[in-house]
């Protein structure tokens, strides 16, 4: 039986009235590059931060390889690797200095810390600005590197949240070659982004949440043929969601009203 | 075909920025937190009323004695003292960091004269503007009741006074914009400012030394000045004053002079961003260098006796301070403050030789300074992290070695200002009894180290971002201020009642024997603290995420 990489169990999440995450019951299987769903607003971000420990939940709860994240967060932790919303770099360091930082926080040896981070500012295109600090990088490469420092410890887990916004096409297009090959070696990728075309051609597992509750859930081809009602169906990612997310009619805007504009 | 609005007029425009900004402050008041902070503005805005307020009788008292004592030529120091206000104060205040770009508004459809219009209306929207203007209409109801026949030419000279500051104001402004976007110069600048305020306190006793070789120097150069804007204006009103038509002309003709020029420079300034140009908010990027990263493996590790996660947030704090000019100038403070101090009271033109200090209170005296005035940040010690906060709560690790590199980081930096304030007072005034010089390193460790548990709950507490580098616009968060406060009073209280012990008992050792005791106290007690907190971490990580990442 395939090990179960992130499970939750009625996970909620609520800020005052509002339920931002309403028991959610995921299951990621090791190994898989996960796509996770939404329409703004719908919980995604709040999903994340409570996976990788920067938020509480309210109620319900989630284990990560089997660890449950409530009694053993160091050990779950040191299990994964993150690119959080707004990336959460220390802005006033350099590239380099801000790996060796991350790599030291991870446990690694001053040693091994100093290889990787060379290696992983090579490989993203970063290492012909040494003295440069972070807070002087465009977005791409912030989010290059906060990419790096996401994996330098070498993470069983990797939760990437829109990772590849504002990065150009070369440095997307190796990424992607290299999130595929963790995937191969046994890495599960937890990623949210709006592009669906990435997700379409990255993920072959995706769920899909709207207003705090988890609408979908299965490999591509279960989705279409949950959508279409036969095997073997040709929906793109975007009809399946569309079709599931905007299904009540609400969330279509309605071009008749900016009839003055066009 | 979509419809095209019609075009608008600038009081319109004007009208409008000043809605949103009206609106900006309403909406944030929605917030408990954020009502705190208006709550902190408005007193801000009653402190600088009285300000204004009280100079506006100073400046009428001034004006007034200045026409009906029949000195009218004194009516130029006004002047001065409005024009060096006018102008230096927004030039200091810009250096702490990004003033507003009201060059946004050029995404608007906005003509060039518009866009002039515009960028004067702001240079009269700045505190000092208010203020001078105030200043300036005291002066002129001052004119009014002590001679009204000068006051229509009070009045002429104030609105091309007026005129030219403004002009002058944004033009300045607009230059130093253009300077200041690169952050290491705002940082330069700013240590600038902080040497200049150091070094006003040297003016004593410069002056008490060099007074009598200074003052003929000041005189020649003194001339040269009656050129200047204030000067003329103060001329004028002298002239106008005296029934002089022709020195009231020659200033009026100055000063317009002046008004036009700056006008001329002004408007090709601002044609220039007008177009389009120096559009970036930074500087060019810098060409990319060609060299790699060096590939340095270091075979020794000075903080190998540490663990890695807390030598890792030592390193990332010791690189922090010296890249944050704010803090790292701040740091020179106390140990100048020190050589004044002591420079006051030594020397054989110290002005309290008669009654001179002795070391055995001002050691500790200055030491309690110190500890004053270096603890303060650590109430809120995760106010430079910004959105690196969240990297600390993804990593495998408790949050007490967060504090431990942090406190230590602290610890250092405190050892070596008192080890420099330490040889300062040595040299100028001597070291004190060893009775006293061990009772206050003892009191260190126990008024610093108590206070850390404090100042570490308190930042988990209490948290607000401050901008790397600026001064500008940092308001510290009130309640971290008010934990800072009680705590230094507390243990400066202890710490005193004790000092003083050894003198009521006679036992001069004693107080060494008690703050040693009471620091072991402290030290036991720290240690004993850190699981607390980090279990405090946990629960209080989303306010303090929030409070940071905004």
């Amino acid at each position: 039986m395939s090990e179960i990489a992130i499970h939750t169990q009625k996970l909620s999440r609520r800020f005052g009235n509002l339920v931002a995450v309403d028991s959610i019951d995921l299951q990621v299987v090791a190994g898989q590059f996960f796509g996770f769903l939404g329409p703004n607003g719908a919980g995604k971000s709040t999903t994340i931060k409570m996976l990788t420990g920067l938020l509480s939940p309210t109620s319900g709860s989630m284990q990560l390889l089997g660890l449950d994240f409530a009694a053993h967060p160091v050990e779950a932790k040191r299990q994964i690797g993150v690119v959080p919303e707004g990336m959460g770099l220390l802005e006033r360091l350099t590239g380099s200095e801000y790996l060796q930082f991350v790599g030291r926080m991870y446990g690694l040896d001053r040693a091994t810390t100093q290889r990787r981070a060379n290696e992983l500012l090579d490989f993203m295109q970063l290492a012909d600005r040494p003295k440069t600090l972070i807070a002087d990088y465009s977005h791409g490469m912030q989010k290059k590197l906060a990419l790096a420092a996401a994996v330098i410890h070498g993470p069983r887990i990797l939760f990437l949240d829109e990772p590849f916004e504002g990065v150009d096409a070369l440095a997307a297009g190796a990424l992607k070659a290299l999130l595929g090959r963790m995937t191969e070696r046994g890495t599960t990728i937890f990623l949210t982004s709006h592009v669906l075309e990435i997700v379409e051609r990255l993920c072959s597992h995706v769920a899909i949440i709207h207003k705090g509750r988890l609408v979908a859930q299965g490999s591509l081809e279960e989705l279409r043929a949950g959508i279409s009602g036969e095997a073997g169906s040709k929906s793109t990612l975007e009809e399946i969601f569309l079709s599931i997310v905007g299904q009540d009619g609400t969330e279509r805007p309605r071009l008749e009203e900016l009839s003055w504009l066009m | 075909m979509a419809d095209v609005a019609g075009s608008i007029g600038i009081l319109t425009q004007i009208r409008a920025v000043a809605g949103l900004r009206w609106r900006i402050l309403r909406n944030s008041m929605r917030k408990e937190s954020h009502r705190l902070h208006v709550l902190g503005m408005v007193l801000g805005g009653i402190l600088s009323g009285i300000f204004i307020l009280g100079l506006c009788f100073a400046f009428f008292a001034g004006a007034y004695a200045a026409l009906a004592d029949g000195r009218p030529v004194w009516m130029a120091l006004l002047f001065w003292a409005i024009f060096a206000f006018w102008q230096l104060f927004p030039l200091f205040a810009a250096g702490f960091g990004a003033s507003f770009e009201f060059r946004t508004m050029l995404r608007f459809p906005l003509n060039r004269t518009a866009f002039y219009i515009i960028g004067l209306a702001y240079g009269l929207a700045d505190f000092s503007a208010v203020a001078s203007v105030c200043w300036l209409a005291s002066m002129t109801l001052a004119v009014a009741v002590a001679k009204l026949a000068v006051l229509p030419a009070m009045s002429m000279v104030v609105v091309l006074f007026l005129l030219l500051n403004v002009t002058l104001e944004r033009l300045v402004g607009s230059w130093l914009e253009r300077v200041l976007s690169r952050r290491r110069t705002r940082e330069l600048f700013f240590a600038l400012f902080i040497l200049a305020m150091v070094s006003l306190n040297l003016i004593n006793p410069i002056v008490n030394r060099y007074g009598a070789l200074l003052r003929p120097l000041a005189e020649r150069i003194g001339r040269y000045f009656a050129w200047f804007p204030p000067s003329l204006a103060g001329r004028a009103i002298a002239a106008a004053a005296q029934a002089h038509l022709g020195g009231l002309v020659l200033g009026s003709v100055g000063l317009l002079l002046y008004a036009g020029v700056f006008s001329v420079l002004l408007w090709r300034r601002f044609a220039a961003q007008y177009r389009g140009e120096e559009m970036s908010e930074t500087a060019a990027p810098a060409a990319v260098t060609a060299h790699r990263v060096a590939r340095v493996e270091e075979t020794s590790d000075h903080l190998s006796a540490l663990s890695p996660q807390v030598a890792a947030v030592v390193r990332k704090e010791f690189r922090y301070l010296t890249r944050n000019s704010f803090s790292f100038f701040t740091l020179i403070m106390p140990p100048a403050l020190v050589l004044i101090f002591s420079a006051q009271f030594s020397g054989k033109h110290a002005p309290l030789n008669e009654h001179p200090i002795s070391p055995e209170m001002l050691f500790p005296g200055i030491m309690a300074y110190l500890v004053l005035i270096l603890m303060g940040p650590a109430y809120n010690c995760f106010a430079f992290e910004g959105r690196g906060i969240q990297t600390y709560f993804m990593a495998p690790l408790r949050f007490r070695e967060v504090f431990l590199g942090k406190n230590l980081m602290l610890l250092s930096v405190l050892a070596v200002e008192m080890g420099l304030s330490l040889i300062m007072l040595a040299w100028r005034l001597g070291l004190p009894s060893p009775p006293v010089f061990v009772a206050t390193l003892t009191a260190i460790v126990f008024a610093v180290v108590g206070q850390l548990s404090l100042a570490n709950w308190s930042s988990l507490s209490f948290p607000r971002k401050l901008g790397f580098g600026q001064m500008r616009g940092q308001r510290q968060s009130g309640m971290a201020v008010l934990m800072a406060f009680a705590a230094q009073l507390v243990f400066g209280g202890i710490s005193a009642v004790v000092l003083f012990s050894g003198r009521w008992t006679g036992n001069r050792w004693l107080p060494a024997e008690a703050f040693a005791l009471l620091a072991v106290a402290a030290v036991g007690g720290y240690f004993a603290s850190l699981d607390a907190l980090s279990r405090v971490a946990e629960q209080k990580k989303e306010v303090l995420i929030e409070a940071l990442c905004r």
